[in-house]
Order: C-alpha cells, then structure tokens, then sequence
C-alpha cells in the first residue's frame, strides 16, 4: 500500500509540473475535453447515475395510503432496508451457496486452465491453433445457451448421458439436491476455462524464449521450466482470473436460472444475484437494491482483498 | 500503475454489473385509487391502440378487428417472454400500453401499484358485466364497481384421462380423490415405470386451482385489514393428500411443467393422467399429437360428494393507466372477449376458453374434438366452470407467496420438510411481503 501511494504522489506531482509549465493552456483544455468526453459522459450515464440510482433506493421504504389497494409511496427510511437484509436468511444461505461453490469451482477450473495453458505452450504439442480454438470455443457460447445445452444432458428423461451412465449400472441424478451446484459449477467451468486459460497462454507468450534457453543450458527439464519459470512469471495473470473469476462466482445468474426451469431443487434465492431478482419482481425493488449494494461490496471487499493478499507474492 | 488501474477497474464492474439490474426502476408516484371520472367520449379522427398480449396467434385476431374497424387500428406486442417483467417496466417508464393481458391473480398485485385506469365511465364497459361468467368479472372488478380490466379467458380446471393405459390396467375413472389414489396405487402396483400423474413443485398457479377447488379461500379483507389465510384446514387437507402420493412414490416430482421432459415422460406412456385446464387441450393436441384418440377429459375428483371445481389460469385484457383512449379501448375490449367470431378464432389459435358466458355456447365449443376421439370435452369444462367458488380472492403480493410456495414445496419433494411446511412458508411470505408493501395484514380468517 504505502509503494502504492508513493506512485500515486508521485504521479499527482508530475501532472503539476507539467500544467505549471503551460500556462494559461486554453485550447488544450478543449483538447482534453474532447478526448475526455467520450468516455466520460457514458461513464457517468450508465455507471454512475445507476449507482447512485440504486444507493438513493436502497436507503428508501414503501408506505401507503389507505384502503384495500391504497396508494404507495415511498419515503426515507434509513438503513432499514439494510438491517432486513442483514437479517435475511435467505439471503446468508444464498450467499454460503456462492461461497461452497466458489472455493470448489474457482480453483479447479484455474488449475485446468493453467495446465492446459503450459501444455499449450510446450515444444511438443502439434496442432497448437487448433487445440487453442477448441479450448476457447465454449466461451463464445453465450452462457444461456450453454446452460440449456447442459440442461438437456443432465436430464433423465432425455439426455444420452445419462442412458450411457444407467447402461453401466449408475444412477446419476445431476439435478438431485445434493448434486445440482455441482452440475451449476461444471457449466461454468466448462464455459470460462477457455477463456481464462488464454489469458494465462497470452502471459505466456510473452515471455522471451532466451529465458528457457539459459535454463536448458543450466539443465533445466520441461517440468522445471514450467514450475519455476513459467509460472511465476505469468503469476499476475494467474491472480488476475482469480480475480475475475471471484467476480463471476458472485454474480453467478444465467446458469441457474436456467437449469431451475428443470430442477426443482433450484430456489428462486439459490444465488445472491437471483434473489435480487426474486425480490425485485415482487416489486419490492428497495429492498432489492440493498441487496445489490452489499453483493457489490463483498464483491469489492473479496476481489480487492484478495489482489492484496497476492500482491507481494505474485509481484505485482 | 496498471494494477492500481485494473483494480479500480475490477470493483467499478463488479459494482455496475449488480447494480445495472435495477437501473429503470423507480418508485411509482402517488396518485388517487379512487376510479378516476374521465368522461368517455369517442375520439375525433383515427385512432391507433397498442395492445399487449401472450396469446398465440392474437395478431390474426387483431387483423380482423382491424379490417373491420378502420378508424380503431389496434397494434398487438407479444410479451409471452417475461410478461409482468415488461408490463412492471412499462408502468415505471410511463410507457404503458393501452390495453394489456393480466392474469387474474395478477390483478390485485398490479392494482396495488397503481397500473390499471377504471373505464366504469364508459358505459360499455359496465353493462358487459353480465356478459361473463360471475366470479371472472368480480375478480377482475375487484368486487367492486369499478371496471379495470375485461375478462378473456378461464381454465376450469378437468381430469385428462390416458383411456388405453386405463383400459389396459383395468382402472376406474376415479370420482374422488379417494379413489384417484387408490386407483394411483393400482396402476404402479400393476407397472412400477408408471405413474398417475406427477407433481411439479415448482408450478404454484397449479397447486392454487387444487387449492381453490377446496374452496380454501387465502386471503379476505375486512375492517381495513387484509386477512391471510393460506395456512387453512382446507389447504392443509390440500397438502397432506399430495404429501402422501409423493411419499409413496405415486406420483413424480421430476417434471417441470411445459417442459420438454414432461412431454417426454406422456410421450413414453409413463404417465396416464394429467390434473389440467381446459387451455391444456390445445396444449397436448399440438404436442403430442401421435397420442390422438388415447386422450379422454373427466371432470377433476372431488373431496366431497358435491361437485366442486377449481380454476388454473385465464387471464383478462387490462386497461392501463395512462391509456388516452377509454371510449375505442372499451370498444374493442369488449368486441375482443364477447364477439363470437374472436372467441371462436381465439380458441382455435391460442386454445383460450372463453369467459364470457355466450362464448361457452359457441358452435367451435360445442362440437367433438377430433384429438379427444370426437368427445365433446367442453362440455365438461363448461360444467367444471359452474362449480367454481366464485369467492376465491388473490392476495395483493400472489408472485412473492407463490415462489416462496415453490421454493418450500421443492424441499418437500427434495425429503426436506412437506408440502404443509410449504403452506407455512407462503403464509409467511404472504405476511411479510405485505408488510413490505406497507400492506395492512393479519394471519387468520
């Protein structure tokens, strides 16, 4: 942290220097504007706006006037509704759900990723483009359509899987209640390990090839280049995946939604996101951006946390 | 520098991407409940209604009305994918149609968000009371006399009988629900791969029609207060008897519904009856349509010796608020839910069963269905919409109680809790959401 802040000093004190240097810079001002612009009016329409947006609901309550139906309004009400999701149960179960989940799924799918990341890489492996493609493949799947695509081979009724599994005297229920995050988590697997294994293999690339020369000459096997050049060096990489990947864990949706169509064992809050859904379509939509506002805080909380922690270690 | 930039970078989107969602959504403004007296007169010019429905060859409907109607065009929307989702967005962007299909239990969560305008001003529109089916019009009138949305269809609630799996396994059409689990036991007895029908925990508008045939009322209102009685002895006699096929393994928990496998399982002669609504026989026509002439519709067992139905579905057609046009829409509401020529063209391409009283006497519903081995199945359903309790009231937060029912019940499929827990369950949310709401609410009768 403290290195962090003397690069930021430092770079507040460059910007000075030089703006004291060009006095009185009127057309550059319009210059920087008209670079700046571009980017900042969408970011304060659809970035800033909508949180705002939602931290001013999520601090509202609803209050009605009087009769069967009455007429609703709402007012402020404080952290009220932040005190209900506190309190909220299923809110706390949906959110130890992503976290089972993520401890399990976020480090299989990076191991995977990065083992065929390096086997990409190595001298041996023919046919390297292809392998490359076919790996990233499912990620151009959108993730809807992956899920149903999976949803139709975890089904009893009619997936090919499961007749080939009964053929040898198992009986999978992939939708059972003991099962069914599992079957979420090899959806998502299946879909982001590609994609995360090419950033890992892009790292790789980079790394200059005179590096594993000096090593072979030093007597370095494949195996040790790989753990003890390879890897470390890409290690950023490594953590910046982790990073996306807490990310996506935490707003785990499209997959569940869509196997819940043919698993009952699916809730409507089995993922913190869906129960912001869930909430928000019995239009109780304060309560459901307070829900949104403290899944992006544990999500800011987990991810920067987590860079931290790996910061020093992966030398970033 | 780059990893303090990926980090601010990395929280900007996880932040937007929770919070996105619920950009659009903004707290309705408040304003009178009381029928609002906008005098009903008839535009001068053309004028162009939008229409938003979930109906299944509507269009050709509309394209009727339209030729016959040059100076009331009406434009149709589907909205069959995320139907309250887009009507709920409508309503906070100000950009409501003028005319949109509700369900009836719906209609009291939309009324308490301030959706609908009361067209009682026209007087169209109160005089078309008689010309539907009672407990239709009350609900969609909120019992009241004011006139918010105009009843389209029901689903009187029948039994779908396999005739050949029951021939074959010597069965009896069952009278009551007695005998329908009896009858259950025979069959699996008889075949283990074969079930009566299957329970579908996530399907809470069905298990409401059970509960409705046993006049289990779940909510009433009186002395300012709604009263929330989900959990009654009536449900709970409901819920017990289901429990008991599931735990003998009766009945599947398995199949969703609408869902492929569903199909599938009717498809592979596993299943020998479906507890449905009279839109259903559209539904098995067009889907399995090798099972022709195997299919047969009995009235739904009873619990008692009186005959008693419950209702699955249906919907009415809406007017929303901030419709300009009451005068042309009530016109064509009205020509839309009572004109033989569309109910009948509605029955044939979207499989609706009308709620007007006329529309059950239509020649289209008073012949053979060819499907149905040239039965005259809506006979029966005419009959099972006679024996529905026209007191059945939908609470004012029916979508959170029904998932929440959902959620419970899928436990209880799961071995986890019964499916009178789930009743508990509902009872809870039904309170809970009503206090969120701001909904005045107390348990009991």
């Amino acid at each position: 942290m403290t290195d962090l802040a003397t690069r930021a000093t430092r770079g507040v004190a460059t910007t000075e220097g030089r703006r004291r240097r060009h006095n009185g810079g009127g057309p550059r001002a319009g210059t920087i504007a008209a670079f700046v612009t571009p980017f900042f009016l969408p970011f304060v329409l659809f970035y800033l706006v909508p949180i705002g947006y939602a931290l001013w609901q999520s601090l509202l309550v609803v209050r009605r006037t009087g009769g069967q139906y009455g007429t609703s309004y709402t007012t402020f009400g404080g952290l009220e509704q932040y005190t209900q999701v506190f309190q909220n149960t299923e809110f706390w179960g949906s959110i130890g759900r992503i976290g089972l989940f993520g401890i399990v799924q976020v480090p299989v799918m990076l191991f995977v990723a990065l083992v065929m990341a390096l086997l990409l890489d190595t001298p041996l492996l023919k046919l390297k483009a292809f392998f490359r493609i076919s790996a990233f493949m499912p990620y151009a799947v959108p993730g809807v359509i992956a899920a149903i695509m999976w949803s139709y081979l975890y089904s009893p009724q009619i997936s090919p899987v499961v007749d080939l599994l009964k053929g040898v005297g198992l009986q999978p229920d992939f939708l059972g209640p003991g099962a069914v995050l599992w079957s979420t988590a090899n959806v998502s697997t299946w879909l982001w390990t590609g994609y995360n294994m090419l950033i890992m293999f892009s790292a790789l690339q980079s790394i200059p090839q005179e590096l594993y020369e000096a090593a072979k000459l030093d007597g370095a096997s494949n195996w040790a280049i790989a753990w003890r050049i390879k890897v470390p060096i890409i290690a950023p990489s490594v953590v910046l995946t982790t990073v996306f990947s807490i990310i996506g864990t935490l707003q785990l949706y499209a997959e569940p939604a869509v196997l819940r169509q043919i698993s009952s064992n699916i809730s409507s809050t089995f993922t913190p996101n869906m129960l912001a859904y869930t909430v928000a379509s019995g239009n109780n939509y304060q309560q459901a951006a307070a829900i949104s506002v403290v899944i992006a805080v544990i999500t800011f909380v987990l991810s920067f946390g987590f860079m931290r922690l790996t910061s020093k270690r992966a030398g970033l | 520098m780059s990893s303090t930039v990926t980090r601010i970078r990395v929280a900007a989107v996880a932040a937007a991407a929770s919070i996105a969602v619920l950009a659009g959504c903004s707290s309705p403004a408040p304003s009178g409940d009381s029928a609002s007296a906008d005098a009903c007169a008839p535009a001068k010019g053309k004028v162009t209604l939008q229409y938003w429905n979930t109906v299944p060859g509507m269009d050709e409907v509309v394209a009727l009305w339209n030729k016959k109607n040059p100076n009331i065009q009406v434009e149709t929307k589907n909205i069959s994918n995320d139907q309250y989702g887009t009507i709920g967005n409508a309503l906070k962007a100000g950009k409501a149609p003028d005319l949109a299909q509700v369900g009836y239990d719906e209609l009291p969560n939309l009324r308490s968000q301030d959706a609908f305008a009361d067209a009682s001003a026209c007087k169209a529109a109160t005089d078309a009371k008689s010309a539907f089916v009672p407990w239709t019009w009350s609900q969609a009138s909120f019992g009241g006399t004011g006139v918010f949305a105009i009843p389209q269809d029901t689903g009187p609630m029948a039994l779908y009988v396999r005739s050949d799996i029951f021939k074959k396994h010597g069965l009896e059409i069952p009278k009551t629900w007695d005998e329908y689990a009896t009858e259950a036991q025979k069959l699996h007895k008889a075949d283990p791969n074969l079930s009566m029908t299957f329970f579908d925990p996530n399907n809470a508008e069905w298990f409401n029609g059970l509960l409705w045939q046993n006049s289990a009322e779940m909510y009433s209102y009186s002395g300012d207060k709604w009263h929330v009685a989900v959990e009654s002895e009536q449900s709970k006699q409901v819920a017990d008897y289901w429990q008991k096929l599931i735990d003998a393994k009766l009945v599947r928990t398995d199949l969703a519904h609408g869902s492929t496998q569903m199909y599938t399982a009717y498809q592979k002669d596993q299943i020998a009856t479906y507890v449905g609504a009279a839109w259903g026989y559209s539904m098995f026509r067009d889907n399995l349509p090798k099972q022709a002439g195997k299919w047969s519709i009995v009235p739904m067992p009873t619990w008692g010796s009186s005959a008693a139905s419950g209702d699955w579905g249906g919907s009415t057609v809406a007017f929303m608020k901030g419709g300009k046009h009451p005068y042309e829409s009530v016109k064509f509401n009205t020509w839309l839910n009572t004109d033989p020529e569309a109910l009948a063209l509605e029955n044939k391409l979207g499989g609706l069963y009308p709620a007007a009283t006329a529309g059950l006497a239509l020649p289209a519903l008073s012949q053979g269905v060819a499907y149905y081995d040239n039965e005259k199945i809506f006979d029966v359903f005419a009959e099972s919409s006679k024996n529905i309790d026209t007191e059945f009231t939908w609470g004012p937060t029916q979508k959170t109680v029904n998932l929440a029912l959902q959620d419970a019940m899928a436990k209880a499929t799961a071995g986890d809790g019964t499916v009178a827990d789930a009743l508990t369950a509902a009872q809870d949310a039904a309170l809970k959401s009503m206090k969120d709401q701001a909904i005045p609410a107390t348990a009991g009768k």
